[in-house]
């Protein structure tokens, strides 16, 4: 398939349909015949709270004769004594009634919560049906994510919601990820996190952010990885102004909402699961073998009329030219073991139930050594209702404890790859690091400086509610956050080259976070006309408290001490930060259905928050949102009877962003690490305000076939402005920025479809399948006088935020042999004015398709996850072949020896001329290029034990099962990992190619 | 809804619309202070002007003495130094070719940290002009301190990129479109703070210790800048006024005191207190073992050459490691590489030798013979040598500058600020530098600073 064209994916489509039709059962229609005429029935048919079902159909039983019933739910058939009337109707439990010589028969049909239809997904502060909401949220059950063996839930979702683009760039487990639903709003790249909420508690969901070494290149731990994935009973995200606008100033980035198992009523059920497998990297970068790599080295001395000294170039001089290792092999081609277990007990009665459950993760990391993560998770929930129905609460806890274990250096796997081929060996004979008398830093002694970082994490909430009359509910959501994350850096004498001094030490870094939230609510629900009515209305109070903390330790007399802070000879606090968070809102929303068909959802929400100055804490949200279901029209239903669903949805909206850092507005000095001093922080704004995000969204929702074909299509368009910026300054200015509102706005626009097919659906076969694909575009819309601010070399109105701008390359100059760029504005000089190529980094498409296959008791799902994007090469991730002692790519083969070559890559050099050169050439539309990818991200064969033998042994279920991540990736991209080339670096770590096997048992 | 509700629901949301706006309201954190608050009073003040220095004594700092230092940077730009492995300094190479680019980071640096420093000298001015709170005394000190660090910033800003940015405030939204305004005019500014600061400042150091500049401090500077501007007569007098106060500053007769903290030669001096034990300078130049990555570079084949035999410098401030192929030379003017004992050394900005050799060049330019061999005998008196031989006005000058390369190699881009200003660096340097240019005497101004602020023109050149 070809990915640069959609094509290949579009072409499916046709095929599933024809497969759908020709899969479906054969249908003919009897029409009632002209005798037999012998009685009139009439009547109306109701929902259970008395209001009219319209389109019902009533058939009569083995007659197929039938009517539907009229816009107030009224109908007439003719029938016989004998016959037995069957009232069916989408979402309802099918109802039979004998004519037994009645003449009026009123049915009241009961709602039948198991048809798919039914979903009931969660909003946030409401549920509401998936038929009948106004809003755009994407919804991801466990199925889809607990056999995946990540860490990190967020990566479990990758591709599989549309509009929501998750990126993993490094692959250390733990590491955090980037998440953005519709794209980034924000120009400042940290304010783009969306908001998370576990069981109606919002976790500040920002990295905990490391000291150094692996995890700081992906900005840190993710701090949700103690939770458990198999614990997730849901991840539901909330894109449109709609769903969004009732989380006010927190909504702008969209809203993740994840839901843990809960118990239910039956008998005690106990499970447990287990997997265990190994992976690897999944790619390794071809390199230039050692004769390649001293001839480079050789050349490159030659061009510059240098002559080689063991100063500047022990690897010619000193190192044996006779080695040969392969560095990525050695350094991260090792097996990374990875263990899961998880058990659970739960069960009740109709008044209380419980889940009860734990967890434990281990995996390995690839490189040498003792390196690796694990967790252990516990998490509990208790439900409980009275007696009288009246009273009901929910408690659910969640905790999890996690133990990072890597080293400190962050560039180890840049290190590794372009370590010289023929570097030398990393141990001596008798068993010590090998320094080869100090001309390179042996690449184990970083594993050497270990770092660890133990977090817990504690989640939980408590829902009180009472029903004080009919329809109305008073409720209280309480929730309470800790998490304590400690962070140990050994820094032994060991690891450093025996030639320069050091002396042991050690870094300490502890992240606190504890937040609390209250929310009492008031429900109202009521019948208005033919139509219900559901009101909120509720008030949060939340405050947050974060403690950051970093000492250094130095002067252990022996290396076991390191970490011990009362064996240091001195101890210094680098920082301590404690800061503060209060927020405030009141909202409340407004629902009203009529006759089933047309929804009208109304919210709105007004937010205080302390990041702002007094003059500017308070701000109003609001959002309207409709929809239709057309297909409940009687005249849809009789002239399209294969359209079993379809409605349009719409929605407008503001919501907010306050994701600033806290105390932004004050004018402060900071203590100097120096004693008795204080320093400026940075400059202060006490004037800025809320960033405001209009979201406006249309959609259409089809269903076929009885849902066995359902299509949505989405789009929307997204526009923040007021843009709260870290305003670039120049440093005249004393800093860099400022916080500061521009009026500059930001667009993000796109389609999302969705595409779900029961394709085969017999009692021995089914073959579902799903398609999710977007189109996102982002545009900055407007920035008045952007020339004349410190934005006017970074963005462009226009072009996308995701833009880089760059030098025309203009290839290797066949006289000096060196990369030339276009002097655009022909001043002799090559600076940002000359960089006019605008490139887009940001994904043109993203999307994924799953399929479930099952053939009596085996199932094969796989999940195949694709991106359209362009993104940094190898020229980028490289630097200068042969100037420093650094491998390189086989392409560097083909470059300029002599005047007149036509060559790819310029000529070898240490000179600083080339090495400007190429920077240029690096930083011109030379290195971008097409980094797409289409990857199998899962699959996983299960086999169900057939009940006859799991009943035996006193199981109730029993499922076997291989799985596989990562397995194989088509792409054009050269570098190591396609998914991080917008990033481009090679410090980050491909993603494991894995492979599991796991038993999951009911008894 | 039941009445009762009604008014249950009535008064909650009066509860909430009372009780937010003071929920939300939070105290400035534990780690910080409000700015209004840090200057209510002396203590408060004091510490806020320790910290400009505190800030100095940074590695990202110009005037840290490490890797991004002018010490290190102008040392390479002129013939002080060579490098031998880059391998952790890429950038380094394009100072030591004199082919500084654009995107330079050493160069950001300079540029960045040397205008942090003035805004933090502009906040305690603008500070202390608003305070109601603290003494006259303290007031008139820390006024006097804080003109002086802006002096010294731009300073350095003038020499190594020209025309610069003047700034005076801390009003950003002024600042971030600032053009750059000519040398002369940067200068008049420099005098005009540094006069001021000497009408301030007591001849005492305000905390016993020699971190914080005096009045002498002020008038060094300003000797050096009437030096720079050709004006010998001024040059001279604010020379002499330091030379004066015997009490206060002495020539450190034994070498090896030069750099420690407070000894009798210094005038001021930045600590590295609470921060490292050793200074940058010590760390970054006393090289252990060959070919280390953290310790780039050595004393240049050519300045270990100038060295007479009997010369004390040599012997004293020079360290020397033996190779297999060539013996490395390197500053040992700082002794001390790497401790965790309390810092006994000192990064030294600014000692009595100096301004014998300001007025030596000073008095030869005004035709003052006698005068001018004196005062370059005492600096040579020190270092063991013989009396002077030059004779003539033209001689001396060149004898000055020549001891001067001596006596302040690896300190502070003596030489390379030395070389420019008496336009000689075209001729010295082109015949060491195969890639000379005369547009290199000025750094470019940072792209990126360019990139944000649309009216930074670039030097010719780049």
């Amino acid at each position: 398939m070809k990915l640069t064209s959609l094509a290949g994916f579009s072409c499916w489509c046709p095929i599933y349909i024809a497969l759908i039709l020709f899969s479906l059962p054969v249908r003919t229609h009897a029409f009632p015949s002209a005798f037999n005429l012998q009685q009139y029935v009439s009547g109306t048919v109701m929902d259970e709270s008395g209001l009219p079902l319209p389109g019902v159909n009533i058939v009569i039983k083995d007659r197929g004769a039938g009517t539907m019933s009229d816009e107030n739910g009224k109908y007439t058939i003719a029938v016989q004594d004998t016959d037995i009337l069957i009232f069916s109707f989408v979402g309802f439990k099918t109802e039979e009634i004998p004519v037994k010589g009645q003449t009026s028969i009123n049915v009241q049909l009961e709602e039948d919560v198991t048809t798919l239809n039914e979903v009931t997904v969660n909003a946030g502060y409401y549920t509401v049906r998936e038929r009948e909401r106004t809003g755009n949220i994407s919804r991801v059950t466990s199925e889809e994510l607990e056999l995946q063996p990540v860490v990190n839930p967020l990566q479990a979702l990758q591709g599989r919601m549309p509009g929501v683009s998750i990126t993993q760039n490094s692959n250390i487990p733990g590491a955090s990820g980037t998440i953005r639903i519709r794209g980034r709003n924000s120009l400042r790249s940290e304010g783009n996190l969306p908001l998370y909420i576990i069981d109606g508690v919002p976790v500040n969901s920002s990295p905990i952010t490391s000291s150094g070494g692996l995890l700081s290149i992906s900005e840190g731990i993710y701090p949700l990885n103690t939770l458990n994935l198999s614990n997730i009973e849901s991840i539901e995200v909330l894109k449109d102004a709609d769903a969004t606008a009732i989380y006010g100033s927190r909504g702008a980035n969209g809203v993740i909402l994840i839901t843990t198992k809960k118990g239910r009523e039956g008998k005690t059920d106990f499970n447990l699961g287990m997997y265990s497998g190994a992976g690897r990297i999944s790619k390794k970068l071809k390199l230039l073998n050692t004769p390649q790599y001293l001839e480079m080295r050789r050349e490159a001395f030659i061009n510059s009329g240098e002559t080689p000294t063991e100063s500047n170039a022990p690897d010619l001089l000193l190192w044996d030219p006779d080695r040969h290792t392969d560095w990525q092999e050695e350094l991260l081609g090792h097996t990374a073991f990875i263990t899961d277990i998880q058990a659970s007990v739960s069960g009740g009665n109709a008044q209380t139930s419980f889940l009860f459950g734990g967890g434990y993760h281990r995996e390995d990391m690839v490189f040498p050594g003792d390196f690796g993560y694990q967790k252990i998770t516990g998490n509990f929930n208790l439900n409980h209702t009275s007696a009288n129905q009246k009273f009901q609460t929910t408690l659910s806890v969640n905790y999890g404890i996690d133990n990072h274990k890597s080293f400190n250096d962050g560039l180890f796997i840049q290190k590794a790859i372009l370590l010289p081929p023929h570097a030398p060996s990393l141990y001596h004979a008798d068993g010590t690091l090998n320094w080869e008398n100090g001309t390179w830093t042996n690449p184990l002694s970083y594993l050497k400086k270990s770092q660890e970082v133990d977090t817990d994490n504690l989640v939980t909430n408590a829902v009180l509610s009472y029903q004080l009359a009919k329809g109305l509910t008073v409720k209280s959501n309480l929730g309470y956050t800790n998490l304590h994350s400690e962070e140990l850096t050994k820094n032994p004498k060991s690891s450093n080259n025996p030639a320069s001094e050091s002396e042991n030490s050690s870094q300490h870094r502890t992240t606190k976070r504890q937040s609390w939230i209250v929310e009492p609510q008031l429900t109202y629900t009521t019948t208005i006309g033919n139509g219900k009515l559901e009101a909120l209305i509720g008030t949060t109070f939340q405050k947050s408290m974060t403690h950051v903390r970093s000492i250094t330790g130095q002067g252990y007399a022996e290396e076991s001490l390191i970490g011990n802070l009362a064996a240091v000879d001195e101890q210094n606090v680098l920082f301590q930060e404690d800061t503060e968070y209060a927020y405030t809102a009141i909202f409340g929303r407004i629902g009203y259905q009529w006759k089933r068909k047309y929804f009208l959802n109304l919210t709105g929400r007004r937010d205080g928050s302390s990041r702002f100055g007094p003059n500017n804490r308070f701000s109003n949200f609001g959002a309207i949102g409709g929809a239709w279901i057309f297909s409940e029209e009687l005249f849809i239903k009789k002239k399209i009877p294969f359209l079993s669903f379809g409605k349009f949805r719409g929605s407008y909206g503001t919501t907010g962003s306050d994701q600033i850092a806290d105390y932004g507005y004050y004018d402060t000095y900071r203590p100097t690490r120096g004693t008795g001093g204080l320093y400026p922080t940075g400059l202060a704004n006490p004037d800025y305000s809320w960033e405001v995000n209009k979201k406006l969204e249309f959609a259409g929702e089809l269903g076929f076939f009885n849902d066995r074909l359902m299509f949505t299509a989405s789009w929307y368009r997204n526009r923040s402005s007021n843009q709260l910026v870290g305003y670039a300054l120049p440093a005249i200015t004393g800093f860099t920025s400022i916080q500061a509102n521009l009026p500059a706005t930001v667009e993000n626009t796109g389609w999302e479809l969705e595409l779900f097919s029961r394709l085969f659906q017999t009692d021995d076969f089914t073959w579902n399948t799903s398609l999710n694909i977007s189109f996102p575009k982002n545009t900055l819309v407007a920035f008045p006088d952007i020339d004349n601010s410190s934005y006017a070399n970074t963005y462009k109105v226009g072009a996308s935020l995701n833009s880089v701008l760059l030098y025309q390359s203009l290839g290797v100059n066949p006289e000096t042999g060196l990369y030339e760029v276009a002097d655009t504005n022909t001043d002799g000089r090559y600076d940002f004015e000359d960089r006019t190529v605008v490139k887009d980094l940001g994904q043109k498409y993203f999307g994924g398709v799953q399929n479930t296959i099952r053939y009596k008791n085996l199932s094969l799902d796989f999940f195949m996850e694709f991106v359209g994007q362009d993104g940094r090469n190898t020229l980028a991730l490289f630097r200068p072949p042969g100037r420093n002692m650094e491998n390189q790519l086989p392409g560097v083969l083909n470059r300029w020896t002599q005047p007149g070559d036509q060559a790819y890559m310029q000529q070898y050099s240490i000179t600083s001329t080339a090495n400007m050169a190429y920077e240029r050439a690096a930083g011109s539309d030379m290195a971008i290029s097409d980094a797409s990818f289409l990857r199998l991200k899962t699959i996983s064969l299960s086999y169900r034990i057939p009940s006859v033998y799991t009943e035996k042994i006193g199981l109730n279920d029993c499922k076997i099962y291989l799985h596989g991540q990562n397995l194989w990736t088509i792409t054009r991209y050269k570098g190591p990992d396609p998914q991080s080339a917008p990033a481009g670096s090679l410090s980050y770590l491909p993603p494991l190619r894995t492979i599991t096997a796991g038993v999951q048992l009911h008894f | 809804m039941k009445p009762r509700y009604n008014i249950a629901l009535l008064l909650s949301i009066l509860f909430f619309m009372m009780s937010c706006e003071d929920f939300v309201a939070i105290d400035p954190p534990n780690s910080r202070v409000v700015s209004d608050v840090v200057f209510e009073n002396d203590v408060l003040a004091i510490t806020a002007m320790n910290g400009v220095y505190h800030q100095l004594f940074q590695l990202s700092n110009f005037a840290g003495g490490g890797i991004h230092s002018v010490t290190v940077l102008g040392g390479l730009s002129a013939d002080e130094f060579q490098l031998h492995n880059t391998l952790l300094y890429p950038g380094l190479p394009e100072f030591y070719q004199n082919q500084v680019s654009i995107a330079n980071s050493h160069n950001l640096s300079l540029w960045s940290s040397a205008y942090n420093t003035i805004y933090n000298a502009n906040a305690v001015l603008e500070g202390l002009e608003t305070s109601q709170g603290i003494t006259a005394p303290v007031k008139k000190q820390l006024e006097g301190e804080a003109l002086f660090v802006r002096a010294f910033a731009h300073f350095y800003l003038v020499n190594l990129f020209g025309d610069v940015p003047l700034i005076t405030t801390t009003d950003y939204t002024a600042n971030a479109l600032a053009f750059r305004v000519s040398e002369t005019d940067v200068y008049k500014q420099i005098i005009q703070d540094l006069t001021t600061a000497q009408k301030l400042l007591e001849d005492t150091y305000r905390d016993g210790e020699r971190t914080s500049p005096n009045r002498f401090t002020a008038s060094a500077l300003l000797a050096r800048v009437y030096l720079f501007l050709e004006d010998w007569e001024n040059a001279e007098m604010m020379a002499s006024e330091v030379i004066a106060a015997h009490d206060l500053y002495v020539l450190e007769e034994n070498l090896n005191a030069v750099f420690l903290a407070n000894n009798r030669e210094a005038i001021w001096q930045i600590s590295p207190v609470g921060s490292t034990g050793q200074t940058y300078e010590g760390n970054l130049f006393i090289l252990n073992t060959p070919n280390n990555f953290l310790t780039p570079m050595s004393l240049s084949n050519t300045l270990v050459h100038s060295f007479d035999d009997t010369d004390q410098r040599f012997a004293d401030w020079v360290g020397i490691l033996p190779q297999d192929a060539d013996t490395l030379y390197y500053p040992y003017k700082y002794k001390i590489s790497f401790t965790t004992e309390a810092p006994s050394e000192y990064s030294t900005v600014f000692r009595l030798a100096e301004l014998y050799l300001i007025r030596a060049e000073a008095r030869a330019r005004q035709g003052n013979i006698p005068g001018a061999q004196e005062d370059l005998n005492h600096i040579r008196g020190r270092a063991g040598l013989e009396n002077t031989i030059a004779t003539t006005e033209e001689a001396l000058i060149s004898a000055v500058l020549s001891e001067k390369r001596r006596e302040f190699f690896a300190e502070w881009g003596h030489r390379w600020l030395d070389l420019k200003r008496t336009g000689r660096a075209a001729t010295v340097l082109s015949p060491v530098k195969p890639n000379w240019k005369p547009t290199a005497v000025l750094l470019p101004i940072p792209e990126a600073e360019r990139s944000k602020n649309p009216n930074l023109t670039q030097n010719e050149g780049y």
